[in-house]
């Protein structure tokens, strides 16, 4: 898609974050997230909420650069702030406010100064996030799967060309969960969605790029079914004795193990055809457990 | 399972550097306390004596609350912060074993950061004997480990169980932090509600037991206890105290038993739900696309932040003052307002009327420091509310400015500070109604706070501050409240003393009816200076307001870099400059135009007197024996021209060929214009502008007997203001009031301006004297009189003028009063023979005159000059004035003046002082009190009493400058007013009276710094002239009889009385007389009096009564005498054994004298003759009997003065 005016991505150079405990959260991480649903795939503690949370303005960057189209987000935060919607991994509310009330304080600092307009839009989102029936109660009295989805329709608030959610499903049922990528699915076209998981599902359902963060570090980029598409032909598969398991390991690079019907079975990345293993066809999550066993040395 | 627990605590506290930081400033704080401070009010008191060692500990340990909420309100509150709550109650572990395990480490945890100040204490005692550190070396008493652990058993550990417990218990019930605080505040209320309680003697043993920490009862106990005791006693556990320890234990375990019965780890973890709300059931549509909406692009633009900022400061402004907690205080605030409004400007237990100033003044008690925990604990919310809740993760990407959230959260607390003086004001008026006042003067309450709410404002600018920097509610909480401990901790106990180093610490001016708030340009310039370091404060937290997640100092100084944008820099320059340009015209008018010296330097400048100018003590100099002044006062530019023509005589037999003159004006810039000597000039031989000591040669030497006319001319100013606020004092637009050598200098080197402290005459290496006026057999000190050197009697006229709207006032009679220039002028002369010791005063006056009969027949002119608004008490200082002369010109000699005029002054300081024909009041002593109630000592009508009987008793009978000659005026002017006293109200009133002069006496010897002297010698021990002095005359008349007594001072009176020659009298001659008339079986009395240190322990153990026929009642009293001798120190020397004369009395129901006072109604009133030791009478009387006691009017000298009376058993 050729470049417009309008069209804006949001490109990350360079960009490098170590904790004053010595963790170093992120190295060197450089992207360029276009505009549409771009997933961000890690285990625990790889550096993704490092990440949005620098994008988002939260966080001070030790070196790099982040640009959002032409505004420097590190040294611009306010600019950035007038365009992002973000969903934190954890946030809090104040207890004794209703869910309205919340939205409709946060609608108006989203610069939505026409009364109506935020009536509707709260109303809108309330409806959107399956909350309009509790709209009138306290906030602290929401369950946890409730606080997110009111979390949910705080970050769409105002039209944001940005918006960065961080682990939004977590809680949600499935059928919540399903209305959260409905409505995803929803926002336009010419928005930056960031979507940080480690539920692979998620983004082979939603996003059409995609980067895999562990250890700080990016370790793959790119479209998802090109991606798929690298491992097609080198990933087999074994049901094995839970005893086995060492020794597979040690002759092969399993990339995962799971349980089937009471055995064990792994699934191995190799170049070679490997005697006993049955040919299967990859699938994203392979490509994930593929990049972080080897760096994090780990039999998941 | 609970030591489990208590184990995990113990080894969590002790790895947390919190404790050690505990420790560490309690050490330090003691550590400095004991070097540096002056506790223990005597300097004869050891720092390390038990008594002080108590203070000190006592004292740290109410400090140490806030510490115990800090420790022992976080224990359960760690797992609801932590969230551990969720998983760690599902362990196999009860509720109490959690609970008291938690509690236990945790105590044990406060116990050993109080031990910091433990060792801290001793560690100072230590540096400071040892090494020499500080100025207390010298008060070093033998070590005694059982100084220092008795304390921390009795005072410091109960004391903070009773806090542990209560925080503790109030945060697990509640789940919030913020309770503990109110918590502590609570029980910093009922301390001083009980200190408040003290003004009023009667309230003695509620007050002992209402105060949780148990201090009131410690210093009530000590109270009388001399220097000597207080270096050996231990506090004994017993009586009020053992009581109050015993009740606040049991309450501190209240709330800890209930807390393990009701605490129940279910409860604990439910989420508060809010209320059950109706949800309106709206049709179901189906909701919008989310592109569909139709909305106007997002504005954003200044105008708008400015509107936000308003609505969010307006939100964040009612989450405070609807907090429970902020109701809570603030409630605790308000009552106690009513409190220090009642007893604010209480004299001798009586109220004040319920003036507006009083309630303005009421406010800078407790209100004042709740407000100041308020500011802290308020800001620290506000500041940290967002994050609190974890909302900040969404709060911090909005896109709003910094300065929005800032100003909003900054705005709000604004707003409190505003609401709160509010408050204050209302209390103040809801009590004057309750008063039944109605004279609301809301110009002055809003006067009387606004420099207070600006203070608290710019403290508010502080707090956000510090609170932003340390980003950590607690320790922000504990860095600002330690900060403010630290600002008002070194202004209290080192000698640091310079204003522009205290942050917020602003000179204003007591307020006074007559002169308004004085002048206020230091105000407004201090409060210029600390505006602008408040608005730096305000900038910088700007700057480094928390926003986002990343909290490291790196990433926090990255963006404070990013945020310091020009507007920043300019504002932070011009604010810079405010705070910075104020503070250097501070310092030029505190330093530069007026002199400042700290109060080493002050010493060092006594010091220097005393080594350089001794040499020059009794050096011949001429005496003054007429005086003709002029005296211009000029109140707008606080100048004060003055010249006069004095008769100098060398009365001494050698010849003086030089005068020494010294400058001892309250003026701080004196400027000698003129001086002559029969017309010539004498040259100037020595000049010392620090000390203001001058010489001059005489131009013709002054043979003995030879006279002179000196003619001298000066100017007196005040320019720009000093670093202390007393300037307003001797020259002010209402209300001027100075004396003679504040426009004149005197003659000659004076030993009463020679440092007194032994502790640092030692330091000095000056020496130590125990007398400062010479002995009584002394041939100058005979020929000298006791207030002046400088003459014997003179005659006086003089003309002072004045603004065109005031009458000034000078001692004699007003001859002729005119205009000119538009100036008033007033010329007065003294046509009797007067000492020289004259003030002049100018106020615009109302005047009360009146002519009253003396009991000599002859006419005197009363007049009362006072504030237009102070007429209420006018008639109590008249008829003190007609009494106190009645009954001294009856008794003793015949009234010199044809006049006696009052004239009131500013209330800057509380006191009446007599001069020739004119007692000079101050507005705060009487004119506003509430005599309404006939059984609070009516002080206008007993001061006035004292002060005219000095009319007799030290301008009339002039003590010569010799040991104990004070005893003399003043003692005998105490007696005349009791006397006075008690012919208005009976003798069977007066023991409310004798207490209070008890009190004063036992209460002074307890402070004495150099030793006790006895009446014969003391030289300024008050505490003996006025309480000893006029107890034990009282008690000497009612043995001896009043007409015998005053025969005696009659003579005594006609002996001395305008002595023209030398000897001029002492306390030897005095006792000749007073001994004169007393039998001599009585005898030991008058002695023991006069000439030694008696106390008596008199008490009644039992008395019965039994019916007999009739009303006849048999009565039999168990009494206890005994009779002890102490030295100066204190110790006690020796017992008497002879039988005392000493009254018993059994008495009916109370009853009630004319005037409606409370008066006992004697049975049976007898002096008897008591051997020492335990003895039973029996008497039997007519009418009911239902009290008995030893000396039950107080009479004699006793520690404890409530165990001489009992309720009778049997009726």
């Amino acid at each position: 898609m050729p470049k417009t005016k309008t069209s804006m991505n949001l490109t990350i150079q360079n960009l490098s974050k170590t904790y004053s405990n010595g963790v170093q959260a992120l190295k060197d991480v450089s992207l360029t997230i276009n505009q549409g649903m771009y997933g961000l795939l890690g285990p625990n503690g790889a550096g993704k909420s490092s990440l949005m949370r620098t994008i988002a303005t939260l966080q001070e960057a030790d070196g790099g650069n982040i640009w959002l189209g032409n505004v420097d987000v590190l040294t611009n935060k306010a600019d950035v702030r007038k365009q992002l919607g973000y969903l934190p991994q954890e946030f809090g509310v104040y207890p004794r406010v209703t869910a309205e009330t919340m939205l409709d304080h946060i609608a108006s600092l989203k610069g939505i100064s026409v009364g109506r307009e935020r009536k509707e839009v709260v109303k809108t989102l309330l409806e959107k996030v399956n909350l309009h029936q509790v709209r009138n109660k306290n906030l602290g009295t929401f369950s946890g799967g409730m606080k997110q989805r009111f979390g949910i329709a705080q970050a769409l608030i105002g039209n944001p060309k940005l918006i960065i959610v961080d682990e939004p499903t977590a809680g949600l049922d499935p059928a919540e969960r399903n209305r959260f990528h409905n409505l995803l699915s929803e926002i336009g076209e010419n928005t930056i969605v960031i979507l940080s998981t480690h539920i692979v599902e998620d983004v082979t359902n939603l996003c059409s790029d995609m980067a895999i963060i562990c250890l700080g570090e990016v370790v793959a980029k790119g479209d998802p079914n090109q991606l798929v598409a690298a491992l097609s032909g080198k990933v087999y598969k074994k049901s094995i004795l839970k005893t086995e398991l060492d020794r597979y390991r040690a002759d092969y690079q399993v990339i995962s193990s799971s349980l089937k019907m009471g055995k064990t079975q792994i699934r191995i990345v190799s170049d070679e055809i490997p005697a006993d293993f049955e040919a299967t066809t990859p699938d994203l999550e392979d490509v994930y457990f593929s990049e972080i066993t080897t760096r994090q040395g780990l039999a998941v | 399972m609970f030591s489990e627990i208590l184990k995990f605590e113990l080894k969590y506290r002790f790895k947390r550097p919190a404790t050690y930081a505990y420790f560490g400033v309690l050490f330090f704080f003691a550590y400095v306390l004991a070097i540096w401070a002056s506790i223990g009010g005597s300097e004869k008191t050891n720092i390390n004596s038990p008594d002080t060692i108590m203070q000190a500990l006592s004292l740290i340990s109410v400090f140490g609350i806030m510490l115990a909420s800090a420790i022992m309100g976080v224990p359960v509150f760690r797992d609801i912060e932590h969230k551990t709550n969720g998983y760690f109650f599902s362990y196999p572990i009860t509720e109490k074993g959690y609970l008291l395990g938690r509690f236990v480490g945790s105590f044990i945890t406060l116990i050993f950061t109080m031990c910091g100040a433990m060792l801290g204490y001793l560690f100072g005692t230590i540096a400071a004997h040892y090494f020499g550190f500080g100025d207390n070396g010298e008060r070093y008493g033998a070590f005694g480990l059982s100084y220092f652990l008795w304390p921390m058993l009795i005072v410091v550990i109960p004391n903070l169980f009773l806090a542990g417990s209560l925080f503790f218990s109030l945060v697990a019930l509640t789940k919030r932090i913020f309770v503990a605080y109110s918590g502590g505040i609570l029980l910093l209320i009922g301390y001083l509600i009980s200190s408040s309680l003290m003004e009023d003697l009667d309230n003695k043993k509620i007050a002992n037991l209402f105060d949780p920490f148990g201090l009131t009862a410690i210093g009530n106990i000590t109270k009388y206890w001399t220097p000597v005791e207080r270096n050996v006693r231990l506090m004994p556990l017993e009586g009020d105290f053992l009581l109050n320890r015993l009740l606040w234990l049991a309450v501190g375990f209240l709330p800890l038993l209930y807390l393990l019965f009701r605490f129940d780890f279910q409860k604990f973890l439910v989420v508060p739900s809010g209320k059950k709300t109706e949800t309106k059931k709206t049709p179901f549509s189906f909701p919008k696309s989310l592109s569909e909406l139709s909305i106007s692009p997002p504005v954003f633009s200044t105008n708008i932040y400015l509107k936000q900022m308003l609505g969010l400061a307006r939100l964040e402004f009612k989450n405070v003052v609807k907090d429970p907690f902020f109701i809570a205080i603030l409630l605790a605030a308000a009552l106690f307002m009513f409190m220090d409004c009642r007893y604010n400007g209480m004299l001798y237990g009586t109220n004040s009327l319920p003036a507006t100033q009083y309630m303005i003044e009421a406010k800078d008690g407790t209100f004042y420091f709740i407000v100041i925990i308020l500011i802290v604990f308020c800001t620290g919310e506000v500041v940290h509310r967002d994050r609190a809740v974890n909302y900040h993760f969404i709060a911090d990407a909005l896109p709003v400015p910094n300065w929005l959230i800032y100003g909003s959260k900054f705005l709000s607390m604004i707003g409190v500070m505003l609401f709160v003086p509010l408050v204050g004001i209302l209390c103040g008026i809801a009590f004057q109604i309750s008063q039944l006042y109605f004279k609301f003067e809301l110009p002055l309450y809003f006067q009387g706070y606004s420099v207070a709410t600006v203070q608290w404002l710019y403290l508010v600018m502080l707090t956000f501050f510090v609170h932003i920097l340390v980003n950590n509610k607690m320790l922000g909480h504990v860095v600002n409240v330690g900060l403010w401990v630290v600002i008002y901790g070194l202004r209290g106990f080192t000698e640091i003393n310079y204003r522009t180093l205290f942050f917020n610490s602003v000179p204003t001016n007591t307020y006074s009816a007559l002169n308004g708030f004085g002048n206020l340009t230091p105000t407004l310039w201090y409060l210029l200076c600390w505006g602008g370091l408040a608005l730096v404060f305000l900038t910088l937290g700007n700057l480094f307001w928390g926003r986002g997640t990343d909290d490291s100092p790196k990433a926090r100084w990255a963006l404070a870099k990013q945020r310091f944008s020009p507007t920043s820099k300019l504002l932070l320059s011009l604010f810079t400059f405010v705070w910075l340009g104020s503070a250097g015209y501070i310092y030029y008018n505190q330093s530069i135009l007026n002199k400042y010296r700290n109060p080493e330097q002050s010493r060092e400048l006594a010091v220097a007197y005393e080594k350089n100018y001794r040499k020059y003590y009794r050096r011949p100099q001429p005496k003054i024996t007429s005086m003709k002044i002029n005296v211009d006062l000029f109140l707008k530019e606080r100048r004060v021209e003055s010249s006069g023509v004095m008769t100098i005589t060398n009365k001494t037999t050698s010849p003086i060929d030089s005068l020494h003159l010294e400058i001892s004006s309250g003026f701080s810039h004196f400027l000698l214009k003129t001086l002559t000597i029969n017309g010539l000039t004498p040259k100037q031989i020595f000049a010392d502008d620090d000390n203001r000591y001058y010489i001059y040669k005489l131009p013709q030497t002054l043979q003995p007997g030879d006279s002179a006319t000196m003619a001298i001319a000066t100017t007196a100013q005040l320019k720009g203001f000093r670093n202390g606020g007393e300037e307003t004092f001797v020259i002010a637009d209402n209300g001027t009031f100075f004396n003679a050598g504040d426009i004149f200098p005197t003659f000659g080197y004076n030993p009463q301006n020679e440092m007194t402290s032994e502790k640092y005459r030692k330091k000095y290496k000056l020496p130590i004297r125990e007398f400062t006026a010479p002995a009584r057999t002394d041939a100058i000190g005979l020929q000298t009189f006791l207030f002046n050197d400088d003459a014997d009697w003179i005659t006086f006229e003089g003309t002072v003028s004045t603004d065109q709207d005031q009458t000034a006032v000078m001692p004699g009679y007003l001859q002729k009063q005119w205009t000119a220039n538009g100036r008033k002028y007033f010329s007065y002369k003294q046509t009797e023979q007067m000492d020289l010791f004259f003030s002049i005063a100018s106020a615009r006056y109302e005047v009360h005159r009146e002519k009253i009969k003396n009991a000599d027949g002859k006419d005197i002119a009363v007049e009362i000059f006072h504030h237009p608004d102070h007429k209420t008490n006018v008639q109590h200082f008249v008829d003190g004035l007609k009494d106190g002369l009645s009954y001294c010109s009856a008794n003793f000699s015949p009234y010199q003046y044809k006049q006696m005029r009052i004239m009131e002054f500013p209330r800057y300081a509380t006191y009446a002082q007599s001069f020739p024909n004119t007692i000079m009041y101050s507005e705060n002593f009487g004119f506003l009190a509430d005599f309404s109630d006939p059984n609070k000592t009516d002080y206008a009508y007993y001061v006035t009493a004292h002060e005219v009987a000095h009319q007799w008793w030290g301008h009339q009978v002039m003590p010569s400058f010799t040991r104990g000659g004070n005893n003399i005026s003043e003692t005998m002017a105490e007696y005349s007013s009791l006397m006075t006293l008690s012919h208005k109200y009976g003798p069977d009133a007066m023991q409310d009276r004798l207490k209070y002069a008890l009190d004063q006496y036992l209460g002074g010897r307890g402070g004495e710094s150099k030793g006790e002297q006895t009446m014969m010698d003391n030289e300024d021990g008050a505490y003996i002239w006025y309480g000893k002095g006029s107890l034990t005359f009282y008690a000497l008349q009612d043995m001896i009889g009043e007409k015998n007594l005053n025969n005696a001072l009659k003579d005594y009176a006609k002996a001395t009385s305008y002595r023209q020659k030398a000897p001029y009298t002492t306390t030897d001659e005095w006792y000749k007389y007073v001994a004169q008339n007393t039998p001599d079986s009585l005898k030991y009395f008058v002695e023991d009096c006069m000439k030694k240190i008696v106390l008596y322990e008199n008490q009644i153990k039992k008395a019965e009564a039994k019916k007999l026929s009739g009303d006849q009642y048999q009565v039999t009293l168990t009494l206890d005498s005994r009779k002890l001798y102490y030295d100066k120190k204190g110790n006690e020397i020796g017992k008497g054994k002879a039988a005392d004369l000493i009254e018993v009395g059994i008495f009916a129901e109370e009853g009630k004298n004319r005037s409606g006072m409370k008066q006992k109604m004697p049975l049976y009133l007898k002096k008897l003759w008591l051997k020492p030791g335990q003895q039973t009478l029996t008497v039997t009387v007519k009418g009911k009997p239902i009290k008995a006691g030893i000396d039950p009017y107080n009479k004699l000298i006793d520690r404890v003065s409530d165990d001489n009376l009992i309720q009778i058993d049997g009726i």
